[in-house]
């Protein structure tokens, strides 16, 4: 029985990267950009089949290393020619359109790839287990904890430490500011769009090796992301984290003892937090400090 | 064009509207370059809407603004900021989730004098507070950071919005004497006040801002003089202010709630 739980929290956890990785991503658009990115687990299935299609050339490991650059570089293309008109406007706009987009990624994929699920290889080192008493935890299930731990780390120097990630938290406030005081905020909103989409894309591939790869496997990630981020507070990008892995590990353990509120549960935490502290586990006035 | 008699900026005939309601009616105005010139007029003439026309936040819908040669009057207010345009806005707007340290790194890096180091020599109050929030300063100090903010940009010409608005009297002479140390430096100004009397003792040039029209035009020493105008303008609070010699170097922590 214990050790069934420790399988479900430490499946819940790999979960929970999946869900950290879109919902920092969801995050960053959303705060400086104020667009609801439905379209996110559309990125994340494309960074997978992106890899997929690479993989025969590159290998995985290559493919892990440029199918999320070149979701990143799509993703900006759209930001380009789509998004950018919507900035300042109604949120209904961009939610009509990310919307659209979504179920065009998913139109597309099925076309190009088909509709069945399809298995990604991944290098055999990674397949085994970690240990002949730990054999439900393979060692990749460790690798995508270290590559997203790794990702989140990157992450938070860029924004601590770059005048490029000091922009974007001095934008999620006040834009209008950043951009009087000479800042292109074009290209800042956009470089922002590109890295969220690039983590997306990561986790797409991520996503790949462990389960499998179909045209919907964005949606599974979609909605607990966003829960993550409300969860940890709209603006903290710790508290997403933290959110993330909290709604990951909920539902691998109810999925022990009550299956079917392993869905139910996630909406649960949600209200308990947002009753307890109406701003999240973390959210503060400051947005991203 | 930004010689000694140049001109650093000039607008003409600016309309300006908020959605429907028409604010600016027509405004025109000239900085002379490493000149101050100061635009004054009481509450709601006015002139906040102006300079947010002039950096491009607010776009004037008809007229004409030329900065430094180039017209600038379609511009993106980052394009015309990185033409050397510092901006201090009203209400400073420091950026609160920020340390100090790091809202000095929000700016454009335009190449000039001014750099991080040169800031905290000026402001060595800022030095000590750079691992603070913005929004723990004290008004004072955030006005101070505010302008520090945009001249890193390296501006050649600096507008500053109300910049002594709510400030203690010790704070506001402490600032006024960085903009005329601004002018020494080559800087063009354009200074937005409530405070008549204080930027008149400063300024070159004045204007008198009133329902969104130019009414008044000319040497600051000229409207100094016009004991009447200046009482108007300056309104209830004309005579409240009172000349303070102590000695102050950087911002005294007495003033942390001025
Ligand atoms: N965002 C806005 N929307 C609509 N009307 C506005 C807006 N901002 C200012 N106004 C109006 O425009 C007019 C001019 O305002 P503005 O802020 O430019 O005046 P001001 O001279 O800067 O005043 P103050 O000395 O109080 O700062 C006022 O009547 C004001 O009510
Ligand atoms: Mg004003």
């Amino acid at each position: 029985m214990s050790s069934l739980v420790i399988l479900n929290v430490a499946n819940g956890v790999v979960t929970g990267a999946f869900f950290v990785l879109m919902a920092l991503g969801l995050s960053l658009i959303l705060n400086l950009s104020g667009i609801i990115n439905f379209a996110h687990g559309g990125f994340l299935a494309l960074g997978g089949y992106i890899a997929f299609a690479l993989s025969k050339y590159v290998g995985f490991l290559g493919a892990l290393l440029l199918a999320p650059f070149l979701a990143a570089i799509l993703g900006l293309a759209i930001e380009w020619t789509l998004i950018r008109r919507l900035y300042g406007r109604d949120p209904l706009y961009s939610l009509l359109l990310t919307f659209g987009l979504a179920f065009i990624f998913q139109d597309g994929t099925r076309y190009l790839w088909g509709a069945q699920g399809l298995p990604m290889a991944i290098p055999a080192f990674l397949a085994q287990p970690i240990s002949d008493s730990l054999f439900f935890v393979t060692r990749y299930r460790l690798f995508n904890l270290a590559i997203v731990a790794l990702i989140v780390a990157l992450l938070f120097v860029l924004l601590r430490h770059t005048r490029f990630g000091i922009r974007i938290r001095a934008g999620t406030l006040d834009l209008e500011t950043v951009a009087a005081l000479g800042v292109n905020v074009r290209l800042l909103r956009s470089f922002n769009f590109g890295v969220g989409i690039l983590l997306a894309g990561l986790g797409g591939v991520l996503a790949a090796g462990q389960f499998r790869l179909d045209p919907t496997m964005g949606d599974d990630y979609l909605m607990p992301s966003f829960i993550a981020i409300i969860v940890g507070g709209v603006g903290s990008l710790g508290g997403t984290v933290l959110g993330g892995l909290l709604i990951g590990i909920a539902t691998g353990v109810t999925t022990v003892y009550l299956p079917s509120a392993s869905e139910a549960v996630m909406y649960v935490m949600m209200a308990v937090v947002l009753l307890i502290r109406p701003r999240g586990l973390f959210g503060e006035e400051g947005m991203m400090s | 064009m930004t010689g000694a008699n140049g001109t650093a900026l000039s607008a003409t005939g600016l309309h300006t509207f908020y959605g429907k309601s028409h604010i600016l009616h027509g405004v025109s105005l000239e900085v002379a370059a490493g000149r101050i010139t100061t635009l004054l007029g009481r509450n709601g003439a006015g002139k906040t809407t102006t300079l947010r026309s002039l950096i491009g936040l607010t776009p004037a819908r008809e007229g004409r603004i030329t900065i430094f040669g180039q017209e600038t009057t379609r511009w993106p207010s980052f394009r015309v900021a990185a033409l050397g345009v510092g901006y201090v806005p009203e209400g400073r707007r420091i950026f609160p989730n920020l340390s100090v340290e790091e809202n000095l790194k929000v700016p454009l890096e335009r190449s000039g004098p001014w750099s991080i180091a040169r800031i905290y020599d000026l402001f060595p109050r800022l030095h000590e507070r750079r691992h603070n929030r913005g929004r723990q300063l004290s008004g004072g100090e955030q006005q101070m950071l505010a302008i520090a903010r945009a001249l890193l940009v390296n501006p050649r010409l600096l507008m500053l919005d109300e910049p002594s608005q709510g400030l203690a009297p010790l704070v506001v002479r402490e600032m006024f004497r960085i903009v005329e140390q601004m002018r020494s430096e080559g800087i063009s100004v354009l200074l937005v006040e409530q405070n008549a009397r204080m930027s008149l003792a400063i300024a070159d040039h004045a204007y008198v801002l009133d329902d969104g029209a130019i009414v008044y035009s000319g040497p600051a020493k000229a409207l100094a003089a016009d004991e009447e105008r200046v009482q108007a303008l300056a309104g209830a609070g004309a005579g409240e202010w009172q000349a303070d010699d102590s000695p102050l170097n950087g911002l005294s922590e007495r003033y942390r709630n001025a």
